[in-house]
């Protein structure tokens, strides 16, 4: 039998605040192997980040709150493991890059330093030969002058290579799975550009799972192999790439595909944005929590939650209508039209 | 076709310390001579990379900032020579959206003073018509009027973005400086405010100075497009050549590396990497400014600046090698194979 890599399964997480609780999180399951990239797209407070943060253990608990779910990785429940083992997984099997490279860095000690703290503290390298790995995989990242850069401190750094660096950070123990939080949402396209590539050309060469957390579903149709479409803390779609996009599912994806300008068009043609704002998390609409948004909405979307539904291999939507006949993004538009 | 502002060789340099050893004052060359023009009623889309001027170009073509030199004419008027009276007439043709919903919303106000303060400034109006007026403009930027004595902190990003809108709208502006007026915005919402300003456009023939670093936005709202790189444009053309005949090698990179919504595309399509970062505006390179990045950069273009000359009716491009090239996939491939090789100028 072959065992997943990850396996994410009805995964919740509420935080438990003054105001209520926040359902930032509520039943997201996904599986995950080695060589497989995984883009998990949404918008603003949609659950994405915190989805991986939990999978890290890197929120703190009261306010959050795991009301459900298993994190399986190589065999065990990672929201269950005792602290001490936790760490001997998060930065060296399970490593991390975040958004910001302007922060996530210390700005007080060299980058050298901070690239051998994992290994010293995973493999249990010595100074001299965590150094020389570190050089080793600043080249890996495409830093010039490594045996020099080592010393620098993180000003001393362009955005670019910062997130360079954070890359090469999380490569340092060799990990089995990168989560990447919006890698590039800092940086500008044609740094952007260098970056995919060279996280594509990472797990060429280390054939690592990447989990990619972004809001730009043109990134996702760059990298991922399999996506995951959420919404106000649930996941509304999820399939391959290919069939998530030549046959999204959910009014959702629609939505967000109708937002999209594209930098392609030979037309001008007006963007289908979706109407409203997305929910608090505090309050969620009853039944489809997209349904105050959904221009398809009927009586039972206020009523009742919708079903996970399988649309044909790997391909499912969390929509009562998802796969029906005559369901499909062209001629429900049509339909809207009329 | 009548240009309502035209813009011609505007420079803006910032004096700044340099060496704190050696005191000597370095120039950053923000915007180095600059020039377009936009017509009554379209959209001029400026695109380009973080730090390549096309925030100072909007704000001292206003006087917001004073140009260093250059000509800026708006509807046959000397904007430079202005004094205060006519700056301030100038103003009330001229209104400005900005980035940052959070930011330029005055925490204090209420959104029926923010967006009646212009009409105070201008001294339009009794208290009642100013009032009325505030209301319709909520109303036209799809905001609930009887919210106007709400607080912007009550509001979301796109509201916000909805209540800057309605205040630059506020005194019937000709012209209406976008900068980067969605790129805060989740996707679902920027589509809204797009189309919010399409829809503003059309009813009241408003220009827009659209400055955007996301090249499918500027694609989707502007007639004519011009990108800039390091404080000049590189290339300025209709949105459709632009896209279908980029002559420009940055151009053409900055086409390649815009991810496309679509994995069939995505995957199939040549990416041109470019090595290394944006160089700094402090000391430029010498000749061309992007020769240290560029695909093709020959000799030449280290030595002399390329002019921006005309290759087909209403294309301009400023590069040696001016074409329609692709870029010879040899070297394409060249430059993915070693990604962040750095060239030092």
């Amino acid at each position: 039998m072959s065992e997943k890599l990850l396996k994410v399964d009805d995964l919740k997480m509420y935080f438990h605040t003054r105001d209520g609780v926040v359902k930032a999180v509520n039943g997201v399951s996904y599986e995950l192997d080695g060589n497989q990239t995984l883009g998990i797209v949404g918008e603003s407070g949609s659950g994405k980040s915190v989805t991986a943060m939990t999978i890290m253990r890197l929120i703190s608990m009261p306010p959050g709150k795991v009301e459900g779910g298993t994190v399986t990785f190589k065999g065990q429940n990672l929201l269950e493991l005792p602290e001490e083992k936790m760490r001997d997984i998060r930065g060296n099997e399970i490593a991390m890059i975040f958004q910001d490279p302007m922060t996530s860095l210390n700005p007080v000690y060299r980058v050298g330093r901070q690239l051998s703290e994992p290994l010293r503290i995973h493999k249990g390298a010595g100074k001299k030969e965590a150094l020389e790995r570190s050089i080793e995989l600043l080249r890996l990242v495409g830093i010039p002058n490594p045996e020099q850069r080592v010393k620098d401190y993180p000003h001393q750094f362009s955005g670019g290579m910062r997130q360079r660096v954070m890359i090469a950070m999380a490569l340092a123990c060799d990990p089995d799975i990168l989560i990447a939080d919006e890698p590039t949402t800092a940086l500008d396209v044609t740094i952007q550009a260098q970056i995919i590539e060279l996280m594509q050309a990472v797990q060429k060469r280390t054939g690592s799972a990447i989990i990619m957390i972004t809001h730009d579903l043109g990134v996702v149709a760059d990298m991922a192999d399999n996506v995951l479409v959420m919404y106000a803390g649930h996941p509304v779609e999820y399939g391959t790439t290919e069939e998530v996009f030549h046959q999204p599912s959910h009014p959702y994806t629609w939505g967000l595909m109708g937002s999209l300008p594209r930098a392609d068009m030979t037309e001008k043609s007006s963007l289908k944005p979706i109407d409203g704002m997305p929910p608090s998390l505090i309050d969620l609409p009853s039944g489809c929590t997209f349904h105050p948004r959904c221009p398809y909405a009927q009586d039972i979307c206020k009523a009742k939650v919708p079903e996970t539904k399988s649309i044909g291999g790997l391909h499912t939507a969390s929509c009562h209508f998802a796969g029906d006949p005559g369901f499909s993004r062209e001629e429900m538009e049509k339909e809207l039209n009329r | 076709m009548s240009d309502l502002l035209e813009i011609n060789d505007l420079v803006k340099y910032f004096k700044v310390d340099g060496s704190s050893f050696s005191g000597k004052k370095e120039t950053v060359k923000a915007v180095d001579g600059v020039s377009f023009s936009v017509q009554k009623g379209k959209t001029l889309g400026l695109v380009g990379e973080s730090g390549c001027g096309k925030s100072t170009t909007g704000r001292t073509f206003m006087r917001l900032l004073e140009p260093t030199s250059g000509s800026v004419t708006f509807e046959g008027r000397d904007v430079l020579k202005m004094n205060r009276k006519e700056l301030k007439a100038f103003r009330r043709e001229v209104q400005i959206i900005f980035q940052d919903p959070y930011a330029s919303l005055n925490p204090r106000f209420t959104v029926g003073e923010i967006v009646e303060e212009p009409l105070i400034i201008h001294k339009i109006g009794t208290k009642k018509e100013r009032k009325a007026r505030v209301k319709e403009l909520l109303e036209i930027v799809g905001l609930n009027p009887e919210h106007i004595n709400r607080y912007s902190h009550e509001f979301s990003g796109g509201q916000r973005q909805r209540i800057g809108i309605a205040r630059a709208l506020a005194l019937e502006p000709k012209l209406i400086v976008c900068d980067e007026p969605v790129s805060a915005l989740d996707v679902s919402i920027q589509a809204q405010i797009l189309n919010l300003l399409e829809d503003l456009q059309d009813r009241y023939g408003i220009a827009y100075l659209f400055i955007a670093h996301d090249l499918s936005v500027v694609q989707h709202i502007s007639d004519d497009v011009a990108v800039m790189y390091l404080g000049r444009i590189v290339e300025k053309s209709s949105w459709r050549d632009l896209y279908e005949s980029p002559n420009h090698p940055y151009t053409q990179s900055l086409l390649s590396a815009v991810p496309i919504p679509d994995p069939d595309i995505q995957t199939s399509r040549e990416r041109i990497l470019l090595v290394g970062d944006p160089p700094s505006p402090i000391d430029p390179p010498s000749g061309c400014h992007f020769h240290t990045r560029c695909p093709i950069a020959q000799e030449i273009c280290s030595k002399e600046s390329p002019e921006l000359k005309e290759v087909t009716p209403g294309h301009l491009c400023a590069c040696h090698f001016s074409k329609p090239y692709p870029i010879p996939p040899e070297i394409a491939a060249q430059t993915i194979a070693a990604p962040g090789e750095f060239h030092p100028e």
